[in-house]
């Protein structure tokens, strides 16, 4: 839309013919509702379930998935006050690896980077999140989600820990998280425990398939 | 820029209430000046009333469809979006093939099968050849290069918008704020007149346009591609949820207004059907920059008012944990010094709630608003440094300009114009 009116015109005192104005007035009308529904549904989908969103859930979902969502709880309600490490250990034919702390390997990257990249600060810390979304207390998927989870998180592992171990192919993998909660501040009056606490997910087995594209 | 006066264009709502058709000084800090409907004195009351309605309305749809309001904040949107997409991709580039390529865990079959369920629009599942990936990397940094720049924007704002999805929908589980806010702004700023200053566009308008052919071959370019799309199955015209509309929909009607607008500039050129599209055109700006406007307040307002619930935001204690974050603390010495001082961390926490659930408050008074701009720019700033998310920061700088009053923006436009002077280049803007 190239040279509109001289910029710093006055307004357009121009007076329209009946046609002109039809097309003004509707085209003006249909935008001013169609803005209003718009923002009205964003609205929705960011409040706290209500009576509105419920009754309006088909037209809400449908608008803001999946080009429109958004998530604005930053630290709300409250940040995250805990550092999950995730650790892997692989298993071939030669015997059992040692762990290896993955998330130890984004912190080393981060630490006195002032631009740090999405592979070390997001790739892995919300592959984690996705998994734990999309698992039960005892490991077992949720729906379509969470073998998806489960094998992106895999892969992930797979990636830096290579194809082989001692020699041997890899044939199985297993991860668990180390959860430790920072500690209180310092003029706390609250005090809690800092020591980590595991979570173990089963052996899961490799084959070269869960190698494609990884290099 | 012209050097005359705007109309109304300081920040957008708080411009809204100024909008009798009459020209504000440039200068944020003069006195607003007076209501351009007569004094109110007392009786007779009925008339009156009804005549300044009527004038209200009159000037409303006016200022409405006149011509585009805050053409500084929607260039300075467009450029800020446009840098911190390019930042990123450029940034990324030594990664891009394990976030979004080849190599990525998030292998071609997972996100399809991803893709399956959301229905999300991304051209980099379209082939799995590495040609394609990388260049449509390529394609995707001048496409951000090509905004910023504000090169043929009506076109370079929809092959942005189409870079930006299919970047980030290739592989949404590495993106975060930064990202997400750039998403939205990316679809929103294709419906806005974000062009009309600092941009190539400008500059060549200014020198009496011209160049009409290279927007035919874009248009040729643009139609050619999107049959292409379209007989290849990857475009369609109905979408999977309510409202049922496909991206087809949206391209092939901008891409016909496209034609529409130029037959009738030739046809036309100073006639009514010409003066109804732009009119057109104007109106959908204004809705974009209320959209524009009113997802920045909704981001503010989301993430204050959830934190008002968070009883460590209740204690003051909040800000204490994210600087103890393994994540987020590039530089834990730093992040140690300030998390360490309670008072520091109580009015920073509470700081930022107030703000943050105060913003949309302040919008009434320009003043106000103007301040606690400042701060939130300032806060972003810090987070930038001290949580490590730099491209996240500048992004949430990029939204809150939208509010930036009109006289602080020339100010910077001429700042960075007399740089650019001094480097010995042409000035961008115009």
């Amino acid at each position: 839309m190239t040279d509109a009116d001289e910029p710093g015109e006055p307004a357009a005192e121009r007076a329209w013919s009946r046609p002109a104005l039809a097309v003004l007035v509707g085209g003006g009308a249909a935008l001013v509702l169609g803005t209003a529904v718009f923002l009205g549904l964003v609205f929705l989908s960011v409040a706290p379930p209500n009576s509105l969103s419920q009754r309006y859930q088909s037209q809400v979902d449908g608008l803001v998935y999946p080009e429109f969502e958004q998530n604005w709880k930053l630290f709300a309600p409250d940040p995250l006050q805990q550092n999950i490490s995730v650790e892997a250990r692989l298993r071939s034919a030669a015997g059992d690896g040692a762990w290896v702390d993955l998330t130890a390997q984004d912190i080393a990257a981060i630490r006195g980077n002032p631009i740090p990249s999405h592979v070390d600060q997001n790739l892995l810390r919300r592959a984690w999140d996705f998994y734990d979304g999309s698992h039960t207390s005892d490991e077992n998927p949720v729906g379509q989600r969470g073998g998806l989870a489960q094998e992106y998180l895999k892969r992930i592992a797979l990636q830096r820990l290579g194809r082989s171990l001692d020699g041997a192919p890899v044939t199985g993998i297993e991860l668990r998280s180390a959860t430790t909660a920072v500690a209180p501040p310092p003029w706390s009056t609250q005090q809690w425990s800092t020591a980590p606490q595991y979570r173990q997910l089963p052996w899961w087995p490799v084959s070269t398939a869960d190698y494609g594209g990884l290099s | 820029m012209t050097g005359q006066p705007e109309t109304g264009t300081e920040g957008l709502l708080a411009g809204i209430p100024r909008q009798g058709g009459q020209p504000a000084p440039a200068d944020p800090t003069a006195v607003a000046p007076a209501p351009a409907v007569a004094p109110p004195s007392p009786p007779p009351l009925r008339p009156r009333l009804g005549a300044q309605l009527r004038d209200a309305v009159s000037a409303g749809c006016t200022a409405f469809s006149a011509r585009p309001l805050a053409r500084h904040q929607a260039a300075v949107v467009r450029i800020g979006f446009a840098l911190v997409f390019t930042l990123h991709l450029l940034r990324e580039w030594p990664h891009r093939r394990v976030l979004y390529g080849d190599r990525s865990p998030w292998s071609p079959g997972l996100v399809r099968d991803l893709l399956g369920d959301t229905h999300a629009f991304t051209v980099l599942v379209w082939r799995d050849e590495g040609w394609w990936f990388e260049g449509c990397y390529l394609l995707a940094i001048l496409a951000g290069v090509l905004l910023l720049l504000g090169w043929r924007t009506r076109f370079s704002s929809v092959f942005f918008l189409v870079a930006v999805v299919s970047v980030q929908n290739r592989n949404i589980l590495v993106g975060d704020g930064g990202d997400n806010i750039v998403h939205l702004m990316a679809i929103y700023l294709v419906f806005t007149r974000c062009a009309e200053v600092w941009s190539l566009d400008a500059r060549r308008r200014a020198r009496g346009g011209g160049g009409d052919a290279v927007g035919v071959l874009l248009w040729v370019l643009g139609g050619a591609l999107l049959t292409a799309a379209q007989l290849t199955g990857h475009l369609t015209w109905r979408g999977d949820g309510w409202p049922y509309l496909g991206w087809s929909v949206l391209f092939w009607t901008l891409w016909a207004f496209a034609a529409l607008w130029w037959l009738v500039g030739r046809r036309w050129p100073g006639g009514e059907p010409r003066a109804v599209l732009d009119a057109l055109a104007t109106m959908l700006h204004h809705c974009a920059m209320v959209v524009i406007a009113a997802q920045v307040v909704l981001v503010y307002s989301t993430a204050g008012w959830y934190k008002v619930q968070g009883s460590r935001w209740q204690d003051g204690s909040a800000l204490y944990y994210p600087l103890h974050l393994d994540y987020f603390t590039p530089w834990p010495g730093l992040s140690a010094l300030l998390g360490g001082s309670a008072v520091l961390v109580f009015v920073c926490s509470y700081g930022t709630v107030l703000v943050q659930v105060a913003f949309p408050f302040t919008l009434v008074n320009r003043r106000v608003k103007n301040v606690l701009l400042a701060v939130m720019i300032t806060e972003h700033l810090a987070i930038a440094v001290l949580l490590g998310l730099p491209i996240f920061s500048l992004a949430m700088v990029a939204a809150d300009a939208v509010f930036l009053p009109t006289g602080a923006l020339l100010w910077l436009g001429g700042r960075v114009r007399s740089v650019l002077g001094a480097a010995g280049r042409r000035p961008v803007a115009t």
